[in-house]
C-alpha cells in the first residue's frame, strides 16, 4: 500500500483511510496471523466501560437481507484489562488504535478517557449511540442535551483527540453534530447501527435476546451515505463515514460523500481482511482515475462554492417534488400521520 | 476432567478457495464435498468451516454472513472435507443451488475439537441427534484411528433425517439407531440406549451433538454416573473466529459467557449452561 492512501486527522497522519469499526475487530488479536495489524490506518476496538461488561443473554445475532442485526450487549472486560493485556500486546504489533468508550454515566466516560490519558493511544471515540444496552448509551446519543454533556465532560478530563460516534436513531443527525462539535469534539463518526428486529415466525417469539438490535451491513449503506453528506455539509470537524462499507468503491462513495476516513465493521465478519483489501480498492481506483491523494476524494461529490445551481445548499436533502397529497381521502390518524410525515420532509 | 478438556485441539484457521466436488441432496438435506487440502490437513473431528454460500468470486451483499458448519469427514490424504447440511434459510437455500466445480471461500478449521481420543480409557460412546449425526462420523474415525473402543448412538425424527448416519457406519464403530417414529432403528429417544450403556459402567466418556433438549439430557445421564460428558453447541454467527462475540453459551455455575467458536463448540458439559436454545 503506498503513501498516497496517508490520511490525517486531528493534526495525526494515519497510514490510510478504512478503519475497522468498533466491535467488529474485537481487540485485534483474533485476526492476527490473518493480516498485519501494523498496515491498518486505525484499529476502533471493542467499546470499553471502567468495569468489565457481561453482555445480553439469548441470541445476539441475526442475518436480514443484505445486513445482520446485533445485540451483544457490549460485552468487554474493562479499561483494566485493555491497559494491562491488550494495550501493551497491541503495540508490540505497531497497531494505530482508537478505543472505543461505553458508560453509564457520564462519570464512567470520564473514567475511562482518563485513565486512557497519556497511553499513546491515538484517539478515543464515545459510542454515545449503542442502541443494545437499556441502562447504556442510548440517552446520551438521543439528545442533544445528553450528547453535548457527556461529549463535554470527556472533552475536560481528555487531551486526546475526541471521536464522536453519532446515533442515526434520532430525528435530525446534524443537530447532534453540531452539539457534539460545539462541546467540543474533534471529529464524528457517522453512523452507529439503526435499531431494528427479526421475529421467529415458528417459535413466535423475538430472534434477539434483547428484542431489538442494530442493523448494520450493505443494506444500511445509502441511509448512512446520506447521513454523512448532511453532517459533512454542517460541521467543520472531520467526519468518519460508517456503514455497510463492503468494497472500496463503497468506500469511495463515502469520501465523496465528505467523510475524511472510513470505518469497515460487517465486512471483517465476512473478510477478516476486509481493512487492507478494502484500502487496496480505494488505491487501485484512484490509480485508475488519478487521483494523487485521498484528499482529493474527500468531499469530491459535493457542488463545489459557487457553483451551486439549483442544488440545495450544502447538508440540507433535497427537496422532495411533493405532489399534492390525497389528504382529503385520508381520515383521523391516518391523516394526521401524512401531514407528520409531511411536515417532517419539509424539514429534512 | 480438566486434562480431557485441555487436550481439545484447536488449530490455527486459514482462508481457503475449496471446489465442490460432489454435492448431493434430496432438496432439503445435503453432502457437500470440497477440496480444501490445507484445511482438511488442519482439521479435527468437532471442529467447523465458516463457508460463504455464495461463489467466491462474488462480493458479499445477500446472503451475507458465512454459514458454519461442522465437519463430517475430513481426509487429509485426499485433501478433502464434507459436510452435512439442511435448507433451513436463505443462505443454505443458496448453498443448495452450487454444483460441482464452484469455487466456496472458507475459513477453517474453527473452534476446538473433541478431547484427543485415547486407547484404554473406557469406551467411548458417541451421540448424535438430527444434524448432530454428521459430525459424530469424524469423531468415529478419529477415535476408531486411536484404537479407542467406541460406539455410536444415533437418533433422529425418522429414516429421512438420519443423514450421516451411513457415514458413522462406515467406520465400523457399532451403531444403535432410534428414531421418533420406529422408522428406521426402534422407536424412542437416543437417551434410552444411553442410559443402559452407562449402567454397565464400560463407558468411559460421551461425547455428544444435536439438539440442545438432547444435549441437556445426555449431560444430566452422563453426571449421575460420573462419566465425561462433552457437547457440542450450535448457535448463530457473524464471523466464527472470536471476533464479533455473538455466538455466547452461559457458563455453568458463574456468571458471564463462553463464546461457541472459540472457547468452543465442543465444551466439557460441566462448564455450560444448555437448553437456552
Amino acid at each position: 500500500m503506498g503513501s498516497r492512501l496517508n490520511v490525517e486527522l486531528f493534526g495525526r497522519s494515519f497510514k490510510n483511510p478504512v478503519w475497522p469499526a468498533s466491535g467488529c475487530f474485537g481487540y485485534g488479536r483474533e485476526f492476527a496471523g490473518h493480516l498485519d495489524l501494523s498496515q491498518i490506518g486505525a484499529i476502533c476496538v471493542k467499546g470499553t466501560s471502567p468495569e468489565p461488561w457481561l453482555g445480553n443473554s439469548g441470541t445476539r445475532v441475526v442475518e436480514t437481507p443484505g445486513g445482520m442485526l446485533n445485540a451483544i450487549g457490549l460485552q468487554n472486560p474493562g479499561i483494566d484489562h485493555f491497559l494491562h493485556v491488550d494495550w501493551p500486546w497491541l503495540q508490540s504489533v505497531g497497531a494505530t488504535v482508537i478505543v472505543n468508550i461505553v458508560g453509564r454515566t457520564v462519570e464512567e466516560y470520564v473514567e475511562v478517557a482518563r485513565r486512557l490519558e497519556g497511553s499513546g493511544v491515538a484517539a478515543v471515540e464515545l459510542n454515545i449511540s449503542c442502541p443494545n444496552v437499556k441502562e447504556g448509551g442510548l440517552a446520551f446519543g438521543t439528545s442533544v442535551k445528553g450528547a453535548s454533556e457527556v461529549t463535554a465532560a470527556v472533552r475536560q478530563a481528555t487531551s486526546l483527540p475526541l471521536i464522536v460516534k453519532l446515533s442515526p436513531n434520532v430525528t435530525n443527525i446534524v443537530d447532534m453534530a453540531l452539539a457534539v462539535e460545539s462541546a467540543g469534539a474533534d471529529a464524528v463518526s457517522v453512523i452507529n447501527t439503526l435499531l431494528g428486529m427479526s421475529i421467529d415466525i415458528r417459535k413466535r417469539r423475538p430472534v434477539l435476546g434483547n428484542l431489538f438490535g442494530g442493523l448494520s451491513g450493505p443494506g444500511i449503506k445509502p441511509v448512512a451515505l446520506r447521513m454523512v453528506w448532511q453532517v459533512a455539509g454542517a460541521v467543520k470537524i472531520p467526519v468518519i463515514g460508517i456503514g455497510g462499507i463492503m468494497t472500496g468503491e463503497d468506500a469511495v462513495e463515502f469520501l465523496m460523500a465528505g467523510a475524511s476516513a472510513v470505518q469497515v465493521g460487517t465486512a471483517c465478519f465476512v473478510n477478516p481482511r476486509a481493512p487492507l483489501t478494502i484500502a487496496e480498492e480505494i488505491e487501485a481506483f484512484m490509480e485508475a482515475n488519478g487521483y494523487g491523494r485521498v484528499g482529493e476524494l474527500v468531499g469530491a461529490a459535493r457542488p463545489t462554492a459557487g457553483a451551486e445551481g439549483n442544488l440545495p445548499k450544502l447538508g440540507e436533502a433535497v427537496p422532495l417534488p411533493v405532489a399534492k397529497p390525497p389528504i382529503k381521502k385520508a381520515t383521523g390518524e391516518t391523516a394526521d400521520a401524512l401531514r407528520q410525515f409531511l411536515k417532517d420532509s419539509d424539514r429534512a | 476432567m480438566s486434562g480431557l478438556r485441555d487436550s481439545r485441539v484447536k488449530a490455527a484457521w486459514v482462508q481457503e478457495m475449496a471446489q465442490v466436488i460432489t454435492h448431493e441432496g434430496d432438496g432439503e438435506v445435503y453432502k457437500l464435498t470440497l477440496r480444501a487440502p490445507e484445511i482438511a490437513r488442519r482439521a479435527v473431528a468437532g471442529q467447523f468451516v465458516e463457508v460463504r454460500p455464495v461463489p467466491g468470486h462474488q462480493a458479499p451483499v445477500d446472503p451475507l454472513l458465512r454459514r458454519p458448519f461442522s465437519l463430517c469427514e475430513i481426509r487429509p490424504e485426499a485433501g478433502e472435507i464434507s459436510l452435512i447440511y439442511r435448507v433451513v434459510g436463505r443462505g443454505t437455500r443458496a448453498l443448495a443451488a452450487l454444483g460441482a466445480g464452484v469455487e466456496l471461500d472458507l475459513l477453517g478449521p474453527l473452534g476446538h475439537s473433541f478431547p484427543v481420543p485415547s486407547a484404554g480409557n473406557g469406551r467411548l460412546v458417541l451421540v448424535g441427534g438430527g444434524l448432530g449425526i454428521p459430525p459424530m462420523a469424524a469423531a468415529a474415525r478419529w477415535a476408531v484411528s486411536a484404537g479407542r473402543e467406541t460406539a455410536a448412538i444415533l437418533g433422529a425424527r425418522s429414516q429421512r433425517y438420519l443423514a450421516g448416519a451411513a457415514e458413522v457406519a462406515e467406520t465400523g464403530v457399532p451403531v444403535t439407531t432410534m428414531t421418533d417414529d420406529g422408522s428406521a432403528g426402534a422407536q424412542g429417544f437416543v437417551t434410552e440406549p444411553l442410559e443402559a450403556m452407562l449402567a454397565d459402567g464400560a463407558v468411559g466418556e460421551v461425547w455428544a451433538c444435536g439438539p440442545e433438549a438432547m444435549l441437556q439430557a445426555v449431560k444430566v445421564r452422563c453426571a449421575s454416573v460420573g462419566v465425561p460428558c462433552f457437547v457440542s453447541v450450535e448457535r448463530h454467527m457473524a464471523c466464527g473466529f472470536g471476533a464479533c462475540i455473538g455466538c455466547t453459551v452461559p457458563k455453568a455455575g458463574a456468571p458471564g459467557f463462553l463464546k461457541t467458536c472459540q472457547d468452543g463448540p465442543v465444551f466439557a458439559a460441566e462448564e455450560v449452561e444448555l437448553g437456552g436454545f
